[in-house]
């Protein structure tokens, strides 16, 4: 599908208020009805609603930031743990935040992790923080490609403390790798997201890397009797 | 009855696992069953709605595969050639609802696998505008609230649902 | 009303001419690599750093409350699980919104002294000190508009002064449908406790901050029309209601 698209629906969700317009026309549903189904992205016209509620940016980024700093705090600037906590909560947020998503973008199952890295970067983020990453380095088997972060709204007022440390070993913004295993997993994907670089440690760019590990399978349902 | 018919008898939820998580009654117009009786029919149709997804046809290139990039149902390109149902984008769906002279069971299941099953009036329309509804609600006012334990039941936040759906 | 696309924001910035971002990257990288307050940080050379960015970039910026709502409520999740009690979690949203109130109260001052874009540079700042609170009433007007308006886009609902004679120094912030409990739903066993904790905390912190030594506390006070309506319980030190005593003979406002 055309990554136009995607960036389209994300910016038609995070922009405009249009809260009454139903979108689906009605028709008979059959055994295979798709008519609640999510569609594919490309038989996907409009996102069912188009309307973030919206807060002032400065009251998420300092909220975020006293939740690292009250971790720094807890686990004594043990920063391997407090980026083990951060993407513990990023995990929480993520198996709950995928709901919201699908209920407000629309969007339906991706047809491959291409599709997916696509909606993340162009629909996901661009919802959750206003920004869209770039989608860039894919391995060659498709199953691990790479966000740029232009702009990263947790960072903002931030810099690291200098204790010669935390330059090297905190990931700042390690919740949204959390949140990316946790969405996913929901919606049946096993993936493992890392930073590779931030500009708080210095580096020129804040660099995710995202890896497919696997589909996870439907589970049958129990044997009955 | 007016040919702008709302009615919405009851709404249940059920879990990915095919609990019961949720149930409430919203207008009357249908006869209570025991918590026991809500309980099994959550089982029930959660299992029968899983038959229903597996004797759905596939395609043999959505079959699973050992390797893990193309083992997800309806990964891969679509073949070009012998398209039939399912479409290869779209998960394979299950029971989507049943009818009976009285009311109108409709289910809707996220892509997480939660379902949300509405019973309506048979000539109610626009359920999945109402389902929509439902869901975006659950998402603000159930995944959002932090003392809501996943996979269990619904306790205080299924009162906000209630209201906001009147 | 949608905000600005940030990129925008983010070059109008680097094209603002502040004193410290220098014509090109290399020279600011120098600047920023000497600045004394971080001798130890490494930065980056495209001045990613908050020294070249303006601190009122995202005075208009928006997020998505729905963001807001997990990060409060795994903030939430997260102090629940190191407490005993409602009372001790309550204590600490507290103090997790306070360290927020200091900075805010810095960044309301900041904003209030120059709204105007072109008296920004940090020398300008200083040599033009804001005007801090010295009465009770001018910070509790400055804690019910400014910083309400900051942080939840509209003023609270209401600012009273006890009436009782043995509490003087009680005052009261209503907020009708605090923003904070928007998705939130307290268990029954827990009816008591109220989240917005975190935001009397930040009335806290702004109150430290200007000098004011208190205790605030927030109380569910719903109504039928407003269920989740809050009451903060704003409690001034024997200190500050004496030296507000001698403001009131000196005619201070």
């Amino acid at each position: 599908m055309s990554a136009n698209k995607t960036s389209r629906i994300g910016e038609e969700i995070w922009k405009s208020v249009n809260p009454q317009t139903p979108i689906i026309t009605e028709k008979p549903f059959s055994i295979y009805s798709t008519a609640f189904r999510p569609r594919t992205q490309a038989n996907q016209l409009f996102p069912r609603r188009t309307r973030v509620d919206k807060v002032n940016a400065e009251l998420v980024t300092l909220t975020y930031g006293t939740i690292v700093a009250q971790l720094c705090q807890d686990y004594d600037s043990d920063y391997q743990e407090v980026n083990k906590q951060l993407d513990k909560m990023g995990y929480n947020i993520g198996m709950r935040l995928i709901e919201d998503f699908l209920a407000k973008s629309g969007v339906g199952r991706c047809a491959n992790f291409r599709e997916t890295a696509d909606m993340i970067a162009k629909v996901g983020f661009k919802i959750f923080l206003n920004v869209t990453p770039t989608v860039t380095n894919w391995a060659s088997d498709n199953n691990q490609f790479s966000l740029i972060f232009e702009d990263n709204p947790l960072a903002d007022f931030v810099e690291l403390p200098d204790d010669g440390r935390a330059q090297d070993e905190l990931w700042f913004s390690n919740i949204l790798c959390g949140v990316l295993r946790g969405s996913l997993e929901m919606v049946q994907m096993q993936i493992e997201a890392h930073f590779v670089s931030d500009v708080l440690r210095g580096d020129e760019t804040t660099e995710m890397r995202v890896s497919l590990v696997r589909y996870i399978e439907d589970e049958m349902p129990p044997e009955e009797e | 009855m007016p040919s702008n018919n709302r009615t919405v008898f009851s709404l249940i939820i059920i879990n990915k696992a095919g609990g019961l998580i949720y149930q409430r009654e919203f207008q009357p117009g249908l006869r209570k069953l025991s918590t026991n009786d809500y309980l099994v029919l959550a089982g029930t149709f959660h299992g029968v709605h899983a038959i229903t997804r597996s004797i759905t046809p596939k395609l043999p290139i959505s079959q699973p595969t050992p390797s893990p990039a193309t083992s997800s149902p309806g990964t891969t390109t679509p073949a070009a050639s012998g398209y039939s149902y399912p479409n290869p984008g779209v998960p394979v769906t299950g029971l989507d609802y049943l009818e009976t002279d009285k009311f109108r069971l409709t289910c809707f299941q996220t892509l997480t696998g939660t379902k949300f099953l509405l019973f309506t009036d048979p000539m109610t329309g626009n359920v999945e505008t109402i389902v929509q509804k439902i869901y975006e609600l659950y998402a603000d006012y159930v995944m959002k609230n932090p003392f809501y334990q996943l996979e269990m039941p619904v306790r205080r936040a299924g009162s906000r649902i209630q209201d906001k759906q009147k | 009303m949608a905000a600005p696309p940030r990129h925008s924001t983010m070059l109008s910035i680097s094209n603002g001419g502040t004193q410290q971002s220098g014509p090109n990257d290399k020279q600011t990288q120098q600047q920023a690599q000497t600045l004394p307050q971080s001798p130890g940080l490494r930065v980056p050379s495209n001045r990613k750093t908050i020294y070249d960015r303006h601190l009122n970039r995202s005075r208009n910026a928006e997020l998505s409350r729905a963001s807001f709502a997990y990060l409060f409520g795994e903030m939430v999740t997260y102090a629940q699980r190191r407490v005993t009690g409602i009372q001790d979690l309550e204590k600490r949203l507290n103090e997790q919104g306070y360290p927020l109130g200091l900075r805010l109260l810095d960044l309301l001052f900041y904003r209030s002294t120059s709204t105007s874009s072109s008296a920004l540079s940090s020398s300008s700042t200083s040599s033009s000190p804001p005007n801090r609170p010295l009465r009770i009433i001018t910070l509790l007007h400055l804690i019910h508009g400014p910083l309400w308006r900051l942080l939840f886009g509209r003023s609270a609902d209401a600012l009273e002064h006890s009436v009782s004679p043995d509490t003087p120094n009680e005052y009261m912030i209503t907020d009708n449908d605090p923003l904070v409990n928007t998705y939130i739903s307290v268990p029954r066993e827990m009816s008591m406790l109220n989240c917005a904790a975190f935001v009397a905390g930040i009335i806290e912190g702004v109150c430290d901050g200007c000098g004011f030594e208190t205790k605030v506390s927030a109380h569910n006070q719903p109504t039928e029309m407003w269920p989740s309506r809050t009451v903060f319980l704003v409690r001034f030190g024997d200190s500050v209601m004496e030296r507000e005593k001698v403001l009131e003979r000196a005619g201070v406002k």
